[in-house]
């Protein structure tokens, strides 16, 4: 994408009269921006860090804290891979797993290299594996690319179980290094709360960043029609497969981030559980934005919170919930709210429009 | 050579279990479009039900079996009235994801129900041996592929020869045209997932007395499916009996004697291989549909 040249935007037919006609006057800038969402991530990032110290009053809510913000990137992540990109991907836990044990070997007593090296290997080392497995699976659409991620998974488990030099013996690695940063050490949740709200927040502005592109806009009609855009010149499969690359990174990068913070990590960490939980996030959340993981991460860490004597049922609970909210909400959250904002908009400007009306009448 | 025989007795045994649980999906996928990830719970339930009814119950294990079967079929029908009939007019992959909550659930209940304890099915055989050319192999492996081969023989049968076949036939063809000529789809889909669980459940049934039975029991014989029908080439009934046999002989004789570490894992990256060589599966039927 070398045009840097931004089309008109075409505003809805009520709001035609008061912008078109103004347009030859002012800067045309494409609509999203009018969303700023940069601003919003700010927003967002204090808001978070002003209520999450009172809402921890325990260490396990400050432990269920820290979990949704690495829940909440490994999210960012299928978000781009699932709803962006239209990739039926299986293997973000996977990759969250493989993350976490390099991370691990990288910072292992051994080698002993720092804790933002682990961190870096983790995202090198899930990237490289996901553009292998990208270019393999890269005429398997749908079904197919499903079918494809979960083999990997399936491989992934069982290469892990074995490799006891890389992910220890019964694929369980423990004395992960507790995550340090210029010679700050993150032992408590407390602490690693700011780190963790520290990546989140460069996450989401790589997310506003890609969500602002036009790279996203090809992806997305890449993942609507296939054909059609490819026929107009969107380069769709590699559109495709620098999506998952970036989003099975960030799940490199969660997997990383929990496993210094948990201080072990194994095979069962993110289970199967895990990886049709993240559908959850996604969907309760909404698909259609990347505040939508966010928002689902933090459902998916609170329901059993609210719940607390359904522990033994957590799972069926999930489960009917996720059917519950791709029948009744097919948008998540997310898109029940922009739904509630657009009726209050509308009540807005047609009572704005009545009282004109009544002034000239 | 008793390595041999034995590894191969096994093989086509393992051949034999994921011809029947790839029928299962691939009859689905075939009459609805779905792709059901539940596949692989449902797997596990079958093999649940069926110690249920003759462990607890106390039936005779091939009434058990029997029983376990009928369930299963009932199962099908009640995840296709929740899971399937309301999302009928939404894009397919909700129907996935659905399918998926329904494999959460299954796992849930399953768990509350059995624990997660592992469990081995009793069976009417035993653990007997036959020796063949001086192998010996487990009665269950014979029993395993004279049902299979049953079964899958009377499946491409009612599918060639009944009123229900042909119309299944139509639907997996040409949708479209199928409605258009007055496909009862409704009903179709109704027993295509019935069917699709009870061959699950039978899958189960059979291959749970050789191992023990847990909660992830079922899931990597789906994947293992999954493989089978992609080498089949995701459309004809036929080809997937021979993926799975490919699948089967190449995790047991390529497992036995060379990759030892790594048995299970054959059958995905030999998936993997035929997806990034030849996307439409290796063996392509060019005349039949199913």
């Amino acid at each position: 994408m070398s045009e840097t040249t931004v089309e008109a935007p075409v505003p809805a037919a009520d709001e035609r009269d008061s912008r078109w006609t103004r347009l030859g006057r002012r800067t045309v800038r494409p609509p999203i921006y009018a969303e700023h969402q940069y601003l919003v991530v700010i927003g967002f990032v204090v808001l978070v860090a002003l209520v999450a110290p009172h809402i921890a009053t325990s260490r396990s809510k400050q432990f269920l804290i820290d979990l949704w913000l690495v829940y909440a990137i490994a999210g960012i992540g299928f978000y781009w891979v699932f709803a962006l990109a239209g990739r039926f991907a299986f293997c973000q836990t996977f990759m969250m797993t493989l993350g976490g044990f390099m991370s691990a070997w990288v910072t292992r007593s051994g080698h002993g290299k720092p804790f933002l090296l682990g961190v870096a290997s983790a995202i090198a080392i899930t990237s490289l594996l996901a553009f292998v497995v990208g270019i393999i699976a890269r005429r398997s659409q749908e079904l197919y690319f499903a079918i494809a991620t979960l083999a990997v998974t399936s491989i992934g488990a069982d290469v892990f179980n074995h490799w006891d030099a890389f992910s220890g013996r019964n694929g369980t690695v423990t004395n992960v290094a507790s995550p340090k940063l210029f010679g700050h050490a993150f032992l408590k949740d407390k602490q690693v709360f700011w780190l963790f709200l520290g990546a989140l927040t460069i996450v989401l502005l790589l997310a506003v960043l890609i969500e602002r592109s036009p790279f996203r806009r090809d992806a997305i009609a890449s993942r609507d029609n296939l054909l059609v855009a490819r026929l107009t010149g969107v380069a769709a499969g590699r559109h495709q497969l620098v999506l998952f690359i970036l989003g099975s990174a960030l799940g490199g990068l969660s997997g990383s981030m929990y496993a210094h913070w948990a201080g072990n990590v194994s095979t069962g960490t993110f289970g199967i559980d895990l990886a049709i939980g993240i559908f959850l996030m996604l969907f309760l959340g909404g698909v259609g934005s990347m505040w939508g993981p966010v928002l689902g991460a933090a459902f998916y860490v609170a329901i059993p919170q609210v719940l607390s004597n359904i522990q033994k049922y957590s799972s069926i609970v999930y489960g009917a919930l996720l059917l519950v909210v791709v029948m009744a909400l097919p948008r998540g959250l997310v898109g029940l709210a922009q739904d509630g904002s657009r009726v209050v908009k509308d009540q807005v400007r047609k009572a704005r429009r009545k009282d004109i009306v009544d002034v000239a009448g | 050579m008793e390595k041999f025989v034995a590894l191969l007795a096994s093989g086509i045994a393992l051949g034999a279990v994921l011809a029947v649980a790839a029928f299962g999906f691939l009859l689905l996928y075939k009459a609805t479009g779905v792709i059901n990830f539940a596949h692989g719970d449902l797997i596990t339930l079958g093999g649940y039900v069926a110690l249920w009814a003759i462990v607890d119950i106390g039936l005779p294990s091939v009434l058990g079996y029997l029983l376990a079967l009928v369930i299963m079929f009932g199962v099908g029908v009640l995840i296709e009235r929740i899971a399937y009939a309301p999302l009928r007019r939404r894009p397919p992959m909700s129907v996935v994801i659905a399918t998926l909550a329904a494999a959460i659930v299954i796992r849930g209940l399953i768990a509350v129900w059995q624990g997660s304890t592992p469990k081995s099915l009793p069976t009417p055989v035993g653990n007997r041996t036959v020796h063949i050319f001086g192998a010996p192999v487990s009665q269950q492996r014979i029993v395993i592929i004279v049902i299979s081969a049953i079964a899958v023989v009377a499946l491409l049968l009612a599918f060639q020869r009944t009123a229900f076949g042909r119309q299944l036939r139509a639907l997996a063809a040409d949708p479209e045209t199928a409605k258009l000529q007055g496909v009862r789809t409704r009903l179709i889909a109704v027993v295509a997932f019935g069917l699709s669980a009870l061959l699950a459940g039978l899958a189960g049934i059979l291959v749970s007395p050789l191992a023990s039975l847990d909660l992830d029991f079922g899931f990597s014989l789906m994947i293992s499916a999954f493989a089978a029908a992609v080498l089949g080439g995701f459309g004809s009934l036929g080809g997937v009996v021979l993926g799975a046999v490919v699948i089967g002989l190449v995790q047991q004789l390529l497992g036995g004697y060379v990759f030892t570490t790594y048995q299970t894992t054959l059958p995905f990256v030999l998936m993997l291989a035929v997806l990034a060589v030849r996307p439409q599966g290796l063996i392509v039927l060019k005349r039949s549909r199913l």
